[in-house]
């Protein structure tokens, strides 16, 4: 597609690269350096959660998994990516500059956090709504130029919502909504997409379908797409690398070849598990019956 | 796709004023005493000129100190309860929502009582009272309806309707003990009513209503989006705390305006925005104008109606824009069902 | 091109603003230049139309009035009682809502409802003098009246003593001191005599019902507690408040020596006691069981110069021992009593005494 071909071309030209046309070394997207953040109810009790030091790097036209069970610090470790908290320790790098210390709308221009759900007061059309998307990169106040709508119509086809343009919002489907939302976060024009949980409410035919087409915009645009996930077999089959978490704890970053070891997932799981790793280098997890 | 422009805004504007002019202009024309529509104009001219000593003194006596300043106090307080209430719709992610429900009317009325009381006497003491007792709320539910150091909406319309409470209580009780002579004009302030003057020149209003929508104007684009939702609203870069601060003192000064220099004109800041929702889309870019020119055309027609329907008899203006209100109230409500 | 429109826009919003300014600016400045010449000139007491005097009012404000008094408006049916009363009723060019005492004054233009007439209506009327009364006027609309450059005078009466000198005065400012005292003189003449009559009896202890549910009775700072006294009366309930919420309990540990009621129709006292007799809770106090209940023309809670044959009205109720026997019928002789209609006289059966 030509949109695809102009974006690769604009990842090798991109103001950030700072070390010129070298376009064959990866650069450096999301870079976090030991991270780590501690959640207490009140300031003075000791803290009741703490998440550990965490060091991963992601580049761009990575889709990256941050695995792990139930309160395992996920959805810490994101909103810490987000810029919604300061990290206590450590650095969390987009683009080379740090998350926690950027203004809103400059974040807002780098990282797009796309929400599951959306709750409308008044009706509102589908791209009013993507319109929205574009706020970061205008005045407070604002008129939206050409340029804006022009985004717009790029960031509904992306998602392949572009039919759904005149819609009114409050008429789509669950799978419509979501395509539409994200659509939203992609005409912020971010370089970092994350998701926390996308696939909470879908049923198999739905999640699947997400996570084909996050993996066709981390192939096809320069976007580096985070997703936070307890879906062990999904994360194996599309994620380019997996940061698997338990208790607060990185336990492993890596390929989900590297990651998913048999013992090493029952541990942070505690399920009985079965691996297997098919040709092609992505293994496939299952339940280990006993019979 | 048609984004708002700012030609629309401005056009939406300039049609909306025009229907406020020509409501002046017949609401100059209509009262007891008889002036004709060309001598209403020669006046006004005049006027404008600085050539007073050519305008019979009678006819300076109706327009400029009888219909004129009634007419724009009505703009003043129409323009203010409207922009206040869309305000609030958007604050309180609420469409019930209107300037009253936050206490602040409350709070102006326990103030006007308790100046009916020390000074009875003192000419503006009710006014001035009366946005002092608003300011006082308005503070005090600030700090209630907070909830992690900015202000939540729920908190917010909790702490707001429990104040409300409180001090209806306390004016109920005021109201027993002291005697009707004081309290006369506390009925017709509670309904509403645009014969008094205010205490303080009507310009030095106006700047206060130009500087509070301006200002509350700045943040329809943050309100657009926060409408959303907020935790999206911040991750698209809004800085929503300081948005919910402008827009909250901003709503609350221009009800404790309106209400200090009026008393407490209802439905005018809850069915205005939404009627101009209707007619001109959720823009809030574009609602806020049309909300303060909208409240500006009902009040004064309001007040046109209650001046001349029994005339002489004038009825409070509160009780037409209720008996008006009321029945497109409860065709929005079941639109919205629906 | 969207910057352009971007800039132009930015340009037209502030010179958009200018002109608004400017237009509301322009009118209002002229009303507030207005506003104030005009009450300068209501106190200055400038030469427009002949002489005028400054006189203060029974509020203390200091009012500048035609010497001669042509147009007057009255904004409370009391006020305009007085003016039928004093024989002014020609000069009276307008009255409030709800003046039908004497029925004339239904005739007269109307400039709307006491509590907010019209002040348009007013000045359609082009009156000298407009007569306001603190019992039922605002001050609201007194200070407007003013700022329009119109005389007011507002009285204030507190007592009935009171409100005699007041329509004296009231009838000096509009020149007819005359009539004033023709009217006055033998009011005065009246209550005297009455308490003359009265001095040496005790007085009635009496339950003043001004509304029976809620119950709601006088204080001792009201018109009416001073109009009882003249009658010879006094109301069982001392209370601050003027119009004070009283538990039913209060009466009957009270036990007065009678119940009195107002009402503005005739015929009306066998079936109050009636209806008494009948309710719970009343028919065992001791005033209903021994049949003591009294009422009353309102006029007794007006201050108006009709009130002082309510008073008579009730005294002769509550110490008809005070009376001589040839004035029971009812036909007593009180000299001129003025051109008003008498509303109620006692034959009409306004007034029971079943003893």
């Amino acid at each position: 597609m030509s949109a695809a071909e102009q974006n690769r071309g604009s990842v090798a030209a991109h103001p950030g690269d700072a070390a010129g046309a070298a376009a064959s070394a990866p650069r450096v997207r999301l870079k976090v350096e030991q991270a780590s953040f501690a959640y207490s109810p009140t300031d003075r009790s000791a803290p009741t959660f703490t998440l550990g030091p965490a060091s991963f790097e992601a580049h761009p036209h990575e889709l990256v998994a941050i695995l792990g069970p139930n309160a395992s610090g996920k959805s810490t470790l994101l909103r810490l990516l987000a810029g919604l908290s300061k990290p206590l320790a450590g650095r969390i790098e987009v683009d080379g500059e740090e998350v926690s210390a950027l203004d809103l709308r400059t974040r807002a221009k780098r990282i797009a956090l796309v929400q599951q759900e959306s709750e409308l007061l008044f009706p509102l059309r589908v791209w009013e709504y993507v319109l929205q998307g574009r706020y970061p990169h205008g005045r407070r106040l604002r008129f939206e130029s050409d340029n804006d709508c022009l985004m717009v119509g790029n960031a509904l086809a992306q998602v392949g919502a572009e039919p759904l343009r005149d819609r009114w919002m409050d008429q789509l489907s669950g799978g419509e909504k979501q395509r539409v939302i994200l659509s939203r976060a992609l005409a912020q024009q971010p370089s970092l997409l994350l998701l926390d949980e996308p696939t909470q409410h879908l049923d198999i035919g739905g999640k699947v379908e997400l996570l084909q087409r996050l993996r066709r915009l981390a192939d096809e645009t320069r976007h580096t797409v985070l997703v936070v996930t307890h879906e062990l077999d999904l994360a194996a089959e599309f994620a380019d690398r997996i940061v698997l978490l338990h208790k607060g704890k990185c336990l492993r970053v890596g390929t989900p070849a590297e990651v998913y070891d048999r013992a090493l997932l029952e541990e942070v799981f505690e399920a009985p598990l079965e691996v297997e790793m098919r040709p092609g280098g992505r293994p496939r997890v299952s339940l280990r019956g006993d019979r | 796709m048609r984004p708002l422009t700012p030609r629309r805004v401005f056009n939406i504007c300039a049609l909306l004023l025009g229907v406020l002019f020509v409501l002046v202009v017949i609401s100059l024309r209509m009262g007891a005493y008889p002036i004709a529509v060309r001598d209403i104009l020669m006046t006004l001219i005049n006027g404008a000129l600085g050539r007073r000593d050519q305008i019979p003194s009678e006819f300076s006596l109706v327009v400029f100190g009888l219909r004129l300043p009634r007419i724009a106090l009505g703009i003043l307080v129409g323009a203010a309860l409207s922009t206040a209430g869309a305000g609030f719709q958007a604050l309180l992610r609420n469409p019930l929502a209107d300037p009253y429900v936050l206490g602040v009317s409350s709070g102006a009325a326990l103030g006007a009582i308790v100046s009916l009381i020390v000074l009875p006497f003192t000419p503006g003491a009710v006014q001035v009272a009366a946005f002092a007792g608003a300011a006082a709320t308005i503070g005090a539910v600030y700090f209630l309806g907070r909830r992690g150091g900015q202000l939540d909406s729920a908190t917010l319309l909790l702490a707001g309707i429990v104040t409300a409470s409180f001090l209806s209580a306390v004016i109920m009780f005021l109201m027993t003990i002291l005697s009707s002579r004081d309290l006369r004009g506390m009925a017709f302030w509670l309904m509403g009513d645009l014969s008094s003057a205010p205490a303080v020149d009507l310009r030095w209003l106006y700047l206060l209503l130009i500087v509070a929508v301006g200002s509350i104007y700045t943040t329809s684009s943050d309100l657009n989006l926060i409408l959303t939702g907020e935790q999206e609203a911040s991750h698209l870069g809004v800085n929503v705390r300081r948005v919910k601060f402008v827009v909250y003192v901003g709503a609350s000064l221009l009800t404790g305006l309106a209400v200090s220099v009026s008393g407490a004109i209802g439905y005018v800041g809850l069915l205005v925005p939404h009627v101009m929702r209707m007619l001109f889309g959720t823009d809030y870019r574009v609602l806020i104008p049309a909300s303060a020119i909208g409240g500006a055309i009902i009040v004064v027609a309001a007040d046109l109606l209650a001046r001349t329907v029994v005339a002489p008899t004038e009825l409070p203006v509160g009780a037409m824009t209720a008996i008006a209100g009321a029945p497109v109230f409860i065709y929005l409500m079941r639109r919205r069902v629906r | 091109m969207p910057d352009l429109l971007q800039s132009s826009w930015r340009v037209l919003r502030w010179w958009g603003f200018a002109v608004i300014a400017v237009v509301f600016a322009a009118p209002l400045s002229v009303c507030a230049q207005h506003a104030n010449a005009a009450s300068r000139q209501a106190v200055d007491g400038v030469v427009l139309q002949g002489t005028r005097n400054v006189v203060t009012d029974e509020v203390g404000r200091q009012v500048s009035i035609p010497a001669k008094v042509n147009r007057i408006v009255t904004l409370s049916p009391d006020l305009t009682e007085t003016i039928y009363a004093l024989g002014l009723d020609e000069k009276l060019a307008g009255d409030s809502n709800y003046c039908e005492t004497p029925p004339a004054a239904k005739l007269k233009p109307h400039v709307g409802a006491p509590l907010n007439p019209s002040l348009e209506a007013i000045v359609a009327l082009h009156p000298d003098l407009v007569l306001a009364s603190t019992s039922i006027n605002r001050r609201e609309t007194v200070d407007a009246l003013a700022r329009l450059g119109i005389a007011v005078y507002a009285s204030d009466p507190h007592t009935v003593r009171g409100m005699l000198d007041s329509v004296r005065k009231m009838s000096e400012l509009m020149g007819s001191s005359a009539a004033g005292e023709a009217l006055v003189g033998p009011l005065q003449a009246r209550l005297d005599d009455l308490r003359m009559r009265l001095s040496e009896l005790p007085l009635a202890h009496v339950f003043f019902v001004v509304w029976q549910e809620p119950l709601i009775s006088i204080g001792q700072n009201t018109f009416i507690a001073d109009a009882l006294s003249w009658a010879g009366a006094e109301s069982v309930i001392l209370s601050d408040q003027n119009w004070p919420h009283i538990s039913f309990e209060e009466v009957v540990r009270l036990q007065p020596d009678y119940i009195v009621f107002t009402s503005n129709h005739g015929g009306e006292g066998e079936t109050q006691l009636a209806d008494l007799r009948a309710r719970a809770g009343w028919k065992g106090l001791r005033a209903v069981e021994s049949g003591n209940v009294v009422v009353v023309s309102d006029e007794l809670a007006r201050p108006s110069p009709g009130m002082v044959d309510a008073i008579e009205q009730l005294a002769r109720e509550l110490h008809p021992e005070a009376f001589s026997p040839q004035s029971t019928n009812g036909n007593f002789d009180s000299g001129d009593r003025g051109q008003f209609a008498r509303r109620v006289s006692p034959e009409e059966g306004c007034v029971l005494c079943a003893r």
